[in-house]
């Protein structure tokens, strides 16, 4: 499209595009900003509502601040109470007191001491019980109440005026929150399996990704260069043939694979190891097309030259076409490193016996961020864990990466 | 070098009685190997004794092979295979050692680098000494923490035994063979010819991924093609050949007119279940399938890719339109637009689960939001479950596909409007063509080849849905009420869950035929497209 139209209408469009671009851009980042947040998110804060991309902690105060001891003491505020202006802390949870409700307006709420009232002996009837009416002081002004419930509420102290305190139903109260990210979701996901820490065993499946993916890129390096280089540089026999069948092989969609793969995994025994995920991808078709498209530019005069000097192929291969085949090599190692790294659907097949010893990450998270999810902000951390290392390489490697895909089509 | 081959005969002979604590697939197919280059090698003897051209070829491919076999099946019987998977202990025990050791190595990387720079500089190359060093150091530290002597004991146990020692032997002979009637002057001597010496050096090259090629992937589809036609369980014995009955079965329908609205089984062919229930031309009918669960699947996959394929195609011409215009910070889009089909697919779904949550999800929180400043938008009063109400749930699927997908499709794009000649542009510019003219009559046009082969491409992703749906579908996969049951996920409980593997693999090949049928359209469209010059 052009660029160089000037005048009002062309910037008015310039700007339009540039908002259309944003917006994409804001619908492609907010959900990894929601995961970012989560994954730092306390696991009382994940079901609050609204939801927040800021994570929170309570605020507390510390307990001599306000005449106890102990453990620091959750502040609270009473939203719409005039009479109850600031900060309030929750010093005790477990108070015993009594719900008052006024005679003449039955709906309203008096939370008082337990022992606060007096007894006027006199008697109400409400929803067939008989009920004693108190005397009960209101704010200031006494009034005629019944005592609806004994229970158990929060003693409240102001945090300015440590002598002033209330008595009130804890969720009559708004917790009071600021900026608190939690860290140790990532040391608690990592951690060994065991519910005590609440370790879920992220760091094994972890490790055991790095192996697999690395095993996996390394091997597929190795035989697409020498694939590669038989196919482009070696008239053999049967070559064409060969390379035919290798086209094809992309037609075929994984799906038809999985059931015999398996089979050939149970006959050797493979089940249920790492090495399931890696020796039968270390072959790749389309790594080695790649890796051919490359060395059929570089000039055979190179080759040549070295042939009568009395190289032998592989050193040529080695020495001369591999050095000079860096930027394929990269791109191959990019997209295997996608690949096994985010690779779900085998793991699933492949690794099923249950032993989290031998899942790998994708695996790991799926049944921990399954259907009957608990712990959203470890799973989350997890999931945080689980998506930097490909972006970061995709970030690092965006030259080779965005150019290939463009031409490969594969996904 | 007849003793040689004979040798390896005999040793190969030796070996093949003891192999009986194998698979039975793999020791028919030891036993067969032995049988075939039992033969070969006595052909290449003969061959070799009469000095034929061709017997050093035989005799060569035979030891090669036979040496592959024997090295893998040594490592098998070390353990060798499965310690790759023990190793995952020894790596998580070792991680920070490891870590230190790739830190080191990319020292020597960017050390190498600075050197290719300026390779005068004495700098760059003490650093790369002190990055192999401390790869070193940190290998010695990995091997001590990741505490190998499990490994080795369970290797040493094993090499004693007389069938590991065989097959040694039979590795070692053969790689000696094979090195020994490689050499050029027993080329020399058997006249060989300069193509038959491409020939073979072609293959020794193409050989580890060739090899790696027929056994994990050319093996293994023609099995699958086999076992569709057997009925044939996971473990058990229970395999016997069906004919195309397991076909027949996967596509059977029948319909059948019934009395009553909401008839049941009772009015189809016995074997049949109730598919759909249908009103034509005021006569109730009943469409019943053998197999309800993957006519399902099949009816939401045509669904999906109704939906999921233009969700994640026209975005991307739209924005890779605005993309090629190359104002500043397109790049920086087009990274940040890529970043969801790179993210992996079990990230994403957690994300999205939790966006789609019913309570406290965003999207419900949006949607009210939006709802209160734009007063056609209708928010649902109580929070919309998504993920497991039956009429949104296929939809969030298609949200979750598009949304990971369109960044790679505008990249493909992207590609596509390279190739558009800039004269088009210019001259539209002259002629004072708006930018929507020059879209829809420029563009869109010239990048239909690329439409095609980005929808097609698409149509073969969404066809294979499995991943989201696994992840995200609720209260079960496929759920609700089957309302996100894919082919591949029906293919995946059939064979891993029914323990039903022939019949799995009929519905992996009926799906196999769908593929091909769009690969098959992108492969005319793609020679239409070179005789036709790509001019449109």
């Amino acid at each position: 499209m052009s660029v160089k139209r000037k005048g009002p209408k062309a910037t008015a469009i310039r700007v339009l595009t540039y908002v259309v671009l944003v917006a994409v851009a804001a619908i492609v980042i907010f959900p990894f900003v929601v995961a970012v947040s989560t994954s730092f998110k306390r696991p009382t804060d994940i079901f609050t509502y609204p939801p927040s991309l800021v994570p929170k902690q309570d605020v507390t105060v510390p307990a001599d601040q306000v005449g106890t001891d102990g453990d620091p003491v959750p502040v609270f505020t009473f939203p719409g109470r005039d009479d109850r202006p600031g900060e309030w802390a929750l010093v005790d949870a477990d108070a015993p007191l009594a719900e008052f409700r006024p005679l003449d307006d039955l709906e309203r709420i008096i939370v008082l001491d337990a022992a606060a009232g007096e007894r006027t002996g006199a008697t109400i009837t409400i929803d067939g019980e008989e009920e004693d009416v108190f005397l009960v002081d209101d704010g200031g002004t006494q009034v005629e109440a019944y005592r609806s419930r004994l229970t158990s509420g929060g003693l409240f102290v102001s945090v300015d005026d440590p002598d002033t305190s209330v008595l009130d139903l804890v969720n009559f109260a708004t917790p009071s929150k600021e900026f608190g990210p939690r860290f140790e979701n990532f040391s608690e996901v990592l951690a060994e399996r065991d519910p005590e820490t609440n370790g879920k065993g992220v760091g094994r499946s972890l490790t055991n990704t790095v192996l697999v993916t690395i095993l996996v890129v390394l091997g597929q390096i190795i035989t697409s260069i020498l694939g590669g280089y038989a196919f482009a540089r070696v008239q053999f026999r049967g070559r064409s043939t060969v390379f035919l069948m290798y086209l094809g092989s992309v037609m075929i969609p994984f799906v038809v694979l999985i059931i015999p793969l398996f089979q050939l995994m149970l006959q050797l025994n493979w089940r249920d190891n790492l090495v399931a995920l890696i020796i039968p991808f270390t072959f790749t078709a389309y790594g080695t097309f790649l890796m051919r498209q490359f060395f059929l530019g570089i000039p055979a005069e190179i080759e040549e030259a070295a042939l009568l000097d009395g190289a032998s192929r592989s050193t040529i291969l080695w020495k001369v076409m591999v050095p000079l085949a860096r930027p394929a090599i990269a791109t191959l190692a990019t997209f295997g490193f996608l690949y096994a790294w985010n690779s779900f659907f085998w793991p699933l097949v492949i690794i099923n016996s249950g032993n989290p010893d031998n899942a790998v990450l994708s695996l790991t998270l799926s049944t921990l961020g399954g259907r009957s999810s608990t712990d959203t902000n470890l799973v989350f951390a997890g999931a945080i864990l689980a998506m930097t290392p490909p972006i970061l390489v995709f970030l690092f490697a965006q030259r080779y990466f965005v150019e290939n895909s463009a031409s490969s089509g594969l996904k | 070098m007849i003793g040689i081959v004979a040798g390896v005969v005999s040793m190969l002979l030796a070996s093949r009685t003891g192999d009986d604590e194998l698979p039975v697939a793999i020791k028919l197919f030891m036993q067969v190997f032995s049988i075939v280059v039992t033969v070969a090698h006595l052909v290449a003897a003969y061959g070799v004794f009469r000095g034929i051209r061709r017997a050093r070829t035989v005799s060569l491919i035979t030891n090669y092979l036979l040496f592959v076999v024997a090295a893998a099946a040594l490592l098998h019987q070390l353990g060798a295979f499965t310690a790759i998977g023990k190793f995952g202990t020894g790596l998580n025990k070792a991680f920070l050692p490891f870590l230190v050791i790739v830190v080191g190595l990319l020292w020597v990387l960017v050390a190498g680098q600075l050197r290719a720079k300026n390779p005068l500089a004495p700098g760059p190359n003490g650093l790369r000494k002190a990055g192999w060093g401390l790869a070193a150091l940190a290998g010695v530290w990995f091997v001590i923490a990741s505490d190998p002597s499990g490994m080795l004991s369970t290797i040493a146990d094993r090499i004693t035994q007389p069938v590991t020692i065989g097959t040694l032997l039979v590795a070692v002979g053969a790689a000696l063979a094979t090195r020994f009637m490689w050499q050029r002057r027993v080329a020399v001597h058997f006249g060989t010819t300069a193509a038959e010496e491409q020939t073979l050096s072609g293959l020794a090259f193409l050989s580890p991924n060739l090899i790696g090629f027929m056994f994990f992937f050319a093996g293994p589809l023609l099995f699958s093609l086999v076992v569709s036609f057997f009925e044939w369980k996971t473990t058990g014995t229970g395999r016997s050949f069906v004919g195309i009955d397991n076909y027949v079965r996967a596509l059977s329908l029948d319909v059948s007119s019934a009395d009553a609205a909401n008839a049941g089984n009772e009015v189809l062919k016995p074997g049949y279940q109730v598919l759909m229930h249908m009103d034509w031309f005021g006569q109730n009918w009943v469409l019943g399938a053998r197999d309800v669960e993957f006519w399902l699947s099949l009816r939401n996959i045509t669904i999906f890719l109704v939906l999921a394929v233009p969700a994640s195609v026209l975005p991307a011409l739209v924005l890779s339109s605005i993309l090629a215009s190359r104002l500043p910070g397109m790049r920086v889009f087009r990274a940040i637009y890529f970043v969801p089909s790179v993210a992996g697919v079990i990230g994403v779904a957690i994300i999205w689960g939790q966006l789609f949550q019913s309570t406290v999800g965003w999207i419900n929180y949006l949607i009210l939001r939006t709802g209160e400043i734009l007063p056609f938008v209708d928010p649902p009063a109580e929070g919309h479950p998504w993920l497991s109400s039956n009429s949104t749930a296929l939809l969030s699927m298609v949200v979750v596909f598009a949304w990971m997908n369109f960044g790679f499709n505008t990249v493909l794009y992207l590609a596509g409007h390279q190739s558009i000649p800039k004269e088009l542009y210019e001259a539209a510019d002259i002629d004072g063509a708006n930018v929507w003219q020059v879209f829809r009559k420029i563009t869109v046009p010239q990048l239909r080849n690329t439409t095609f082969y980005v929808l097609i491409t698409t149509s073969i992703l969404a066809l294979q849905l499995f991943d989201i749906v696994w992840i995200l579908s609720t209260p079960e996969p496929g759920g609700p009420n089957n309302a996100t049951t894919t082919p591949v996920l029906a293919l995946y409980e059939e064979a891993f869950q029914g323990n039903d593997q022939g019949y799995a693999s009929a519905l992996a090949w009926v799906l196999f035929l769908i593929i091909f049928g769009f690969t098959f359209a992108q492969f005319r469209q793609q020679k239409d497209g070179a005789t036709s010059g790509g001019v449109s």
